[in-house]
C-alpha cells in the first residue's frame, strides 16, 4: 500500500464525505474506506481528522447519525446526509468544478 | 439555517456533555473493532491486527481531544476549565492568594476612590442641558492684576445688546438677607438672578415653577424659588411648600419653586430672587453708575458657534466700550474680555490637586502590579513540574499562558472587588474634601462608568502583572521536566526579569516620595507661617440686623454701640469689637482681597495712567487690640473717629513701605474719590494674613466704622480670658436682648478658622503621603522578597564559598551589594522621573521648589536606608548556611 499521500485541501475533505454518503448511510470506517476508493487510493483519511469533520458536519445540519449494527453485528455509529447536506453537495460540487476548471485553465497557459 | 444548527449543537454539548463523551468514546472504540477485524480478515493475527489498528488510528486520547475541540462551545468549555482550575490552585496556596488580593484591593481601591472624584468633577458633562454650551465672562485689566471684575449694570447691558454670539446673557450676584418669622430671624444667602437665569442653565424645578419676564419688572409681586439643599434641611422638604409667604426686606414674599438637586453655579445658595426684588440691585444709582460692579454674568453659545467666534465678538465689543468711555477704561488697564467655558471655571481650583492625586494612585497600583508580577515569577519556580507534567500531555505553549493570566485576571478580579468595598467609605472623606473646590462635588457617587472603570482596572492590572510571568513560563519547562527534583534554578532572562520590576518599583516609589516629601515640606512652611496676629482665644460670629429697621445711620451707630456695651458685659469677656471682616473669616478665604483705586496726596495720577490699587477693610474701635494686631506707629481707632471728626484711616507695613519706603507714613493724607474728600494716615499696624497663609499680605487700609458710610459692620470679634466656645450661649443670650431680630450665624474661633483654611493642603499632603508609604512598604517587601529568593537559590553556591574559605562577612557583603546595586539603580532612575514630574506640583507648594534640594537628599537617605534593611535581613539567613549541608543539598 505504498500509496503516494497527498494533503487533503481545505474543504475537499467536506466534499469527499458528501460524496461518500450521497447513496447510502455508512459508519466512519465506511467513509473512510468508500473516500479511499472513489479517489482510487489518492487520498487516506485519518481517524485524527475524519471524525472531527463528521463532528463538525453534523453541529453544522449537513449529517445525522444514528447508531446502528454492522455487517458483522458490531454497534457502530451510521452517518447519513440530512436535506442540507444534499444542498451543500450540490453547492460544493459546482463550486469545485469552478475551481478546478479555473486552476485547469491557469496551468494550461503558457 | 448553519447558525441554527450550531447553537442548537452548542446547547446539547453543554447540557449533555457526559452523554456526548460517552458516546465519542464509543464511537472511537468501535471504529478501533471495526479496524481490527478488517485486519484479522485480511490475514493478521488478532494480536497484531490490534497493534497495527491502534498504530493506524493513532491515540485514542488525541483523537478524541481533536473532535472536542471543533465541538460548538469548545472555547468555553476551555475558559471552564481554566476558571476550574484557577480557583483550585488559588485556594490551595490562600496565604499567598490572600497577600496577592489585599495589594491589589488597595491599589485599586484607591484609584476607584480618587477616579470616582475625578469623574464627577472634572469629566462628567455638566448636570445642565447642553452644558457644554455655557460660557462665563470674565471682565479683565491685565495691567492691574485683575482677571475677574465683576460687572455693572451698564456693563452688563452693553454685552447683552451688543453681541452676536450668544443666545442670552444672564447675571447673578448674591447676598445675604433676613428670612424674617415671628419672633425669629434667619440669614439666608440670596442669589439675585435674570429671570430667564434658569432656562439659560436648563434647570427645570422640582416644585413649582421658575421665574417668568414677569417676576423681573419693578412692580411684580416678590417671588422666591429655594434650592433644593435649603429646602431639605430648613423647610423639612415641605411638599406643599409653594405658595408659601416669607417676610424678607418688608416685604412678603412668595414661594413659587424649588430647585432639583444640582449643583449651583457659581455657588451655593439659600433662595433666588429675581434682580428686580434686589433692594441694591434694583436702585436707580447703582443702575445708572458704570462703576458700581457686583454681578456675575454668564450667556449661552449659540448653537454651531464656537468658543473662539463668541471670544472675538466679546471682545471686540470690549474695544468699543473701551474707547467710548476712556476715563472708566484707561489705557493702562488693558481693559479686556474672556469668556471661558461654564465646566472649567467651575472645577478650576479642582483640576491640579485631582490629576496629582490621580496620578499617584496610579503609581500606587503600578508598584503594586510589580510586586504581583514578583510574586507570581517567584511562586512559578515552584510550579515549573507541574507547567512541565501539563505540557508534556498535550497542553500548548498557548494554552499555559492562557491558564496563567486565568489565574492573575482572577486574583486582580478579587482584588477589585475588594478594592471597591474599600473604596466606598473613603469615598464620603473625599467628597468632602472636594467640596473645598468646587459646587460639583455633590455629584461625586460611584456609578456605572466608575464601575466599568474599576472592571477595565483590574482587568488591566490582572494582564499586566500576570503577562511577564507567563511569558517566562514558556521557558525551560522540558529542562525542568528532565531535572526530577524539586529543585530548579532559573534562567538568567528570568532573574534579570524580576531585577527589572524591583528597579521600577524603587523608581515609582522614589518619586511618589519626593512629590509625598515637597508637600509635607510645603506644608510644614505653611503651618509656621506668622498670621500677624493672635488667633488663640478670639471668638468670632456674623451679625445680620434687620435692616430696614436700621434706615438712618444714628440707628446703626447705636445698634453698634449696644452690642459692644452688652457682649463686653458678660463675664470672661476680655475685649470686643466690630469689623466687617477679620483674618480667615469664611469670606476672606474664599472671595480674596478686594482692590479699589486711591490716590495719594501730592502724587496725582495723571488721566489713562494706572490708579494705586489697596484692599480696604471696615474695623470699630478696639478690633486691632482685640485681635492683638500689633500698633507700629501713631495711633488705632477709638471712639471719638466717628462721622463729625477729621477722617482718619490705618494702614498696614506692607503698604507704608511700597508707598512711603522711606518717609513716616503717619499724618499723610489719601482719597478715594478724586479728592473730595481727604483721610489722615493716623496709624500704621503690622501685617496680618488676612486671606489665608498662603495668600501674599497686599496692600491694606483699615477705616473706621462710624466715617465709612457703612453703618453697620456685622463680624463681631470676642476676645476671651478662658476657653473662647464655653462663651457662646451667653453671648447669644445678650445678642438676643439687644434685638431679637438680630440673626446670628458663622460663630467659630478664628484659631479654628485658621485650622480649616489649611484643610485642603493638609488632606492632600495626607493624601500624598499614604501613598508614597503604602509605595515604599510594598517596594521593600520587593526588595527584600527578591533578596531572600535569590540567598536559597544559591545555597549551593554560597555554601561552596564558604566551605572554600571565603569568610561568611564576606558573602553577605557580596550579597547585599547585588541587592543594594538593584536599589541603587531604581533610584537613579527615580531621581529622574522625581525633577521631571516635580514641577507638575509646582501650582501646590506654598514658597517650595519642586527640586527642593532638602527633600531630595532626605528621601534620598531614607531609601538608602530602607533599601539597605530590606537587603541585610534577608541576606543574613547566609550565615545560618551549614557549608556541608548546603553541599549535600540536590
Amino acid at each position: 500500500m505504498a500509496q503516494e499521500q497527498t494533503p487533503l485541501l481545505q474543504g475537499t475533505l467536506d466534499l469527499l464525505i458528501l460524496k461518500s454518503l450521497a447513496l447510502q448511510e455508512m459508519h466512519g470506517l465506511g467513509i473512510a474506506g468508500r473516500v479511499g476508493q472513489i479517489t482510487r487510493g489518492t487520498f487516506q483519511v485519518k481517524p485524527g481528522s475524519l471524525f472531527p469533520a463528521l463532528h463538525r458536519m453534523e453541529e453544522e445540519g449537513w449529517l445525522t447519525s444514528t447508531w446502528g449494527e454492522s455487517e458483522n453485528n458490531r454497534r457502530a455509529k451510521y452517518y447519513r446526509l440530512t436535506k442540507a447536506g444534499r444542498r451543500q453537495l450540490e453547492t460544493e460540487t459546482e463550486r469545485w468544478g469552478r475551481i478546478s476548471l479555473a486552476i485547469a485553465q491557469a496551468l494550461e497557459t503558457p | 439555517m448553519r447558525w441554527l444548527s450550531r447553537i442548537t449543537s452548542l446547547f446539547r454539548n453543554l447540557s449533555r456533555k457526559q452523554e456526548n463523551e460517552r458516546e465519542l468514546d464509543q464511537e472511537v472504540s468501535s471504529y478501533l473493532d471495526l479496524l481490527t477485524e478488517e485486519k484479522i480478515q485480511g490475514g493478521m493475527s488478532p494480536e497484531a491486527a490490534r497493534r497495527a489498528a491502534r498504530l493506524e488510528l493513532g491515540g485514542v486520547e488525541q483523537v478524541k481531544e481533536e473532535v472536542r475541540d471543533v465541538r460548538a462551545g469548545a472555547w468555553m468549555e476551555t475558559v471552564l476549565q481554566d476558571l476550574r482550575y484557577g480557583i483550585r490552585v488559588l485556594r490551595n496556596n490562600p496565604g499567598f492568594s490572600a497577600l496577592v488580593v489585599l495589594t491589589l484591593a488597595l491599589g485599586i481601591g484607591a484609584n476607584t476612590a480618587i477616579f470616582s472624584v475625578v469623574y464627577g468633577v472634572l469629566l462628567r458633562p455638566l448636570p445642565y442641558s447642553h452644558g457644554g454650551q455655557l460660557v462665563v465672562l470674565h471682565q479683565q485689566a491685565p495691567h492691574a492684576h485683575l482677571a475677574d471684575v465683576p460687572f455693572s449694570y451698564k456693563e452688563l447691558v452693553d454685552y447683552r445688546e451688543q453681541n452676536h454670539t450668544l443666545d442670552a446673557v444672564v447675571e447673578y450676584h448674591s447676598m445675604a438677607f433676613l428670612l424674617l418669622g415671628d419672633d425669629s430671624a434667619e440669614r439666608v444667602q440670596t442669589a439675585v438672578v435674570s429671570a430667564n437665569f434658569f432656562d439659560v442653565l436648563g434647570v427645570t424645578p422640582l416644585l413649582g415653577r421658575s421665574f417668568l419676564a414677569s417676576d423681573e419688572s419693578p412692580n411684580a409681586d416678590a417671588v422666591l424659588v429655594l434650592s433644593y439643599e435649603y429646602w431639605e434641611r430648613h423647610q423639612g422638604g415641605d411638599p406643599n411648600i409653594v405658595g408659601k409667604v416669607f417676610h424678607m426686606n418688608n416685604r412678603p414674599h412668595t414661594v413659587i419653586g424649588v430647585l432639583p438637586p444640582v449643583p449651583q453655579y457659581p455657588a451655593e445658595n439659600d433662595v433666588y430672587m429675581p434682580t428686580s426684588q434686589c433692594p441694591t440691585r434694583s436702585s436707580a444709582g447703582f443702575m445708572a453708575n458704570r462703576k458700581s460692579r457686583m454681578m456675575t454674568v454668564f450667556g449661552r453659545l449659540k448653537p454651531g458657534v464656537s468658543l473662539q467666534t463668541a471670544q472675538a465678538d466679546l471682545s471686540t465689543i470690549a474695544r468699543q466700550i473701551e474707547s467710548a468711555y476712556p476715563e472708566i477704561y484707561p489705557k493702562a488697564y488693558g481693559y479686556a474680555m474672556a469668556a471661558a467655558p461654564l465646566r472649567e471655571d467651575l472645577t478650576r481650583r479642582a483640576r491640579s490637586t485631582l490629576l496629582v492625586l490621580l496620578g499617584a494612585a496610579g503609581f500606587v497600583l503600578l508598584i503594586a502590579c510589580a510586586n504581583v508580577a514578583n510574586l507570581m515569577l517567584a511562586r512559578l519556580l515552584k510550579r515549573e513540574r507541574e507547567l512541565a507534567v501539563r505540557s508534556a500531555l498535550g497542553a500548548t505553549k498557548a494554552r499555559l499562558v492562557r491558564q496563567l493570566l486565568t489565574e492573575t485576571v482572577l486574583l486582580s478580579l478579587a482584588g477589585g472587588a475588594l478594592g471597591l468595598e474599600l473604596a466606598s467609605p473613603t469615598l464620603a472623606l473625599l467628597v468632602r474634601f472636594a467640596e473645598r473646590f468646587t459646587t460639583r462635588a455633590s455629584e461625586v457617587r460611584i456609578d456605572g462608568v466608575v464601575l466599568v472603570f474599576t472592571l477595565v482596572v483590574s482587568v488591566l492590572s490582572g494582564l499586566l502583572f500576570g503577562f511577564a510571568p507567563a511569558l517566562a513560563s514558556g521557558e525551560h519547562v522540558s529542562y525542568a521536566l528532565k531535572q526530577g527534583s524539586g529543585q530548579s534554578t532559573s534562567g538568567m532572562g528570568r532573574q534579570q526579569l524580576r531585577a527589572a520590576l524591583v528597579v521600577m518599583q524603587i523608581a515609582v516609589s522614589f518619586v511618589l516620595l519626593i512629590g509625598a516629601g515637597l508637600m509635607i515640606r510645603s506644608f510644614l512652611r505653611l503651618v509656621s507661617v506668622d498670621p500677624g496676629f493672635s488667633p488663640d482665644r478670639v471668638l468670632t460670629m456674623r451679625l445680620s440686623p434687620n435692616f430696614s429697621r436700621y434706615t438712618q445711620p444714628a440707628q446703626s451707630v447705636a445698634l453698634g454701640n449696644n452690642i459692644l456695651r452688652s457682649v463686653r458685659a458678660v463675664g470672661g469677656v476680655e475685649s470686643a469689637a466690630l469689623a466687617s471682616s477679620f483674618p480667615f473669616s469664611p469670606a476672606a478665604i474664599t472671595g480674596g482681597p478686594g482692590s479699589v483705586g486711591f490716590e495719594i496726596e501730592g502724587r496725582a495720577v495723571s488721566k489713562g495712567e494706572l490708579q494705586p490699587l489697596v484692599d480696604t477693610t471696615v474695623v470699630g474701635p478696639g478690633f486691632f487690640e482685640t485681635i492683638r494686631q500689633p500698633l507700629l506707629r501713631g495711633r488705632t481707632f477709638t471712639d471719638h473717629d466717628d462721622a463729625n471728626a477729621v477722617p482718619v484711616a490705618v494702614i498696614n507695613q506692607t503698604m507704608a513701605h511700597h508707598r512711603w519706603a522711606l518717609e513716616d507714613p503717619v499724618g499723610k493724607r489719601i482719597t478715594f474719590d478724586a479728592g473730595k474728600s481727604w483721610i489722615t494716615i493716623a496709624g500704621v499696624v503690622g501685617d496680618a494674613k488676612e486671606y489665608g497663609l498662603d495668600h501674599p499680605v497686599s496692600d491694606e487700609v483699615y477705616m473706621p466704622i462710624d466715617q465709612s458710610g457703612m453703618g453697620f459692620a456685622g463680624s463681631l470679634v470676642v476676645r476671651s480670658t478662658g476657653d473662647p466656645t464655653s462663651m457662646t450661649s451667653l453671648l447669644r443670650k445678650a445678642l438676643y436682648d439687644v434685638d431679637p431680630q438680630l440673626a446670628v450665624d458663622q460663630v467659630d474661633t478664628i484659631e479654628r478658622l485658621q485650622h480649616e483654611s489649611l484643610a485642603s493642603p493638609r488632606i492632600t499632603t495626607i493624601l500624598l503621603g499614604v501613598f508614597a508609604g503604602l509605595a515604599l512598604v510594598i517596594s521593600a517587601s520587593g526588595i527584600a522578597g527578591i533578596m531572600a529568593l535569590t540567598v536559597s537559590q544559591r545555597t549551593r553556591e554560597l555554601g561552596i564559598r564558604m566551605a572554600l574559605g571565603q569568610p561568611k562577612n564576606s558573602v553577605v557583603r557580596m550579597v547585599v551589594r547585588q541587592g543594594l546595586a538593584v536599589a541603587l539603580a531604581g533610584t537613579a532612575l527615580g531621581l529622574i522621573g522625581a525633577i521631571v514630574l516635580g514641577r507638575l506640583l509646582s501650582s501646590l507648594l506654598y514658597d517650595t521648589s519642586p527640586t527642593d534640594i532638602f527633600t531630595f537628599a532626605a528621601v534620598s537617605l531614607l531609601f538608602v536606608a530602607v533599601a539597605g534593611l530590606a537587603c541585610f535581613v534577608p541576606a543574613r539567613r547566609v550565615t545560618l548556611i551549614d557549608p556541608f549541608t548546603a553541599l549535600r543539598q540536590e
